[in-house]
C-alpha cells in the first residue's frame, strides 16, 4: 500500500469530508494552529536563547526546562491536534506539497536535537546551571533548535505557496 | 473623516506595486513576521504565566520581566517593520476587512497596556502588589494578544 492510497483513504472518511466542507472548520483549526505555536514555539524559544546563552540569563538552565515544561506539553499538545486535523481534513491537499514534508523532516530533527542534548550535555546541568555562558554542547543545541523551530515555522507557512518550490519536486508530478 | 483615502494612497505606494509584482516578496515578508511573533509570544508568555503565579516562579517577577523585555521590544519592532508592508500592498482588502479592524484596535490597546499598567505591575514589589493584580494583569495580557492573533490570521482566512 502506498502513500498515497493511505492519504485517498483518509480523504474518503466521512469525518474528513465533512472537516472539509464545513465553513468555520479550516479556519478554526489553523488560527487555532497559529496560537498554539506562540504558546509552544514562543516558549521554546525562551528556553533556547537561555541555552545559547543570549537571553533570560539571570534563570537557572534547569528551571527554565522543568518549570516551563507543562506549559510547552501543553501548547505541542494543541499544536499537534490541530495540526493532525488540518491534514485530516484535506489529505490530498498536503500528499504533494514540498513544504509540508519538509517542515515534517524539520520536526523531526528538532526532536531528534531534544533528545541527543539530553543524553550528553544536558546529564551535567548541575555543574553549569548558573553559567551565563552555558558550556558548547548546550550552546550549540539551543542554536540548533532555534533555527530548526524557525525554519519549521517559516515551511509550515510556505505550504499555502504550494508553487514557490524546486523544479525537480514539481516534475515528481506528485498532484 | 473617512480613512479611505489614506488606503488608497497607501495600495498605489511603488513599494506596494512592487510587492505585488514578485511572487516571493509577499511570502518572505509573511515568514519574517512569522518567526518574530513566536519571539514576541514568548517574551510575552514567559512574563504572563509568572503573573498567574506559575513557571518561573522561583526567581522576582521584576527579574522574569527585566530579562524578557529585549526580546519583546525587538519581536514587536519587526512585527512592524514586517507588517506595514502587508497593509500598504493589499491595504484595499484590509480596509474592507473587519478582522483587520479588530486586529488594529486590539493592537493598539494591547500595546498601550503592555507599555504601561503591565509593565508598572511587572516592576512592582511583589508584597506590595498582593495576589489579585498580577493575576487580573496576566489574564488580561493573554486575552488581548491572543485577540489581535487571532484577528490577524482571519484577515486572510474570512475575509
Amino acid at each position: 500500500m502506498s502513500l498515497r492510497t493511505v492519504f485517498e483513504a483518509i480523504a474518503s472518511q466521512p469525518s474528513s469530508v465533512s472537516i472539509r466542507e464545513s465553513i468555520y472548520g479550516y479556519p478554526t483549526l489553523l488560527t487555532s494552529h497559529v496560537v498554539a505555536m506562540c504558546l509552544f514555539a514562543g516558549l521554546i524559544a525562551m528556553m533556547d536563547l537561555r541555552l545559547a546563552g543570549l537571553g533570560n540569563l539571570g534563570t537557572p538552565c534547569s528551571e527554565m526546562q522543568k518549570r516551563l515544561f507543562p506549559w510547552q506539553m501543553f501548547g505541542v499538545f494543541l499544536s499537534f491536534s490541530t495540526g493532525l486535523l488540518l491534514v485530516y481534513g484535506d489529505p490530498m491537499r498536503f500528499y504533494g506539497n514540498f513544504y509540508f514534508w519538509l517542515k515534517n523532516i524539520l520536526l523531526l530533527l528538532a526532536f531528534v536535537n531534544m533528545v541527543v542534548f539530553h543524553v550528553t550535555t544536558y546529564t551535567s546541568v548541575a555543574v553549569w546551571d548558573r553559567d551565563p555562558v552555558p558550556p558548547l554542547g548546550a550552546r550549540v543545541a539551543g542554536l540548533f533548535s532555534l533555527a530548526l523551530w524557525a525554519a519549521i515555522i517559516i515551511t509550515g507557512r510556505m505550504i499555502a505557496y504550494s508553487g514557490l518550490v524546486p523544479n525537480w519536486w514539481v516534475e515528481l508530478k506528485l498532484t | 473623516m473617512s480613512l479611505l483615502p489614506f488606503f488608497q494612497w497607501m495600495e498605489a505606494l511603488p513599494m506596494s506595486h512592487a510587492i505585488q509584482s514578485g511572487s516571493w516578496y509577499s511570502p518572505i515578508i509573511q515568514v519574517i513576521h512569522l518567526v518574530a511573533l513566536a519571539v514576541f509570544a514568548g517574551a510575552i508568555a514567559i512574563v504572563d504565566i509568572r503573573l498567574l503565579g506559575r513557571g518561573l516562579t522561583t526567581r522576582p517577577l521584576a527579574e522574569v520581566a527585566r530579562d524578557a523585555q529585549p526580546w519583546l521590544v525587538w519581536g514587536l519592532v519587526v512585527l512592524l517593520i514586517t507588517g506595514i508592508p502587508q497593509v500598504t500592498s493589499l491595504a484595499m482588502k484590509q480596509y474592507y476587512s473587519p478582522f483587520f479592524w479588530w486586529k488594529m484596535e486590539g493592537l493598539v490597546v494591547a500595546t498601550i497596556f503592555t507599555f504601561t499598567l503591565r509593565k508598572k505591575v511587572t516592576l512592582t514589589d511583589e508584597a506590595r502588589l498582593g495576589p489579585v493584580w498580577g493575576k487580573v494583569v496576566g489574564l488580561v495580557s493573554i486575552t488581548l494578544w491572543t485577540g489581535v492573533t487571532v484577528g490577524a490570521r482571519l484577515i486572510g482566512l474570512l475575509s
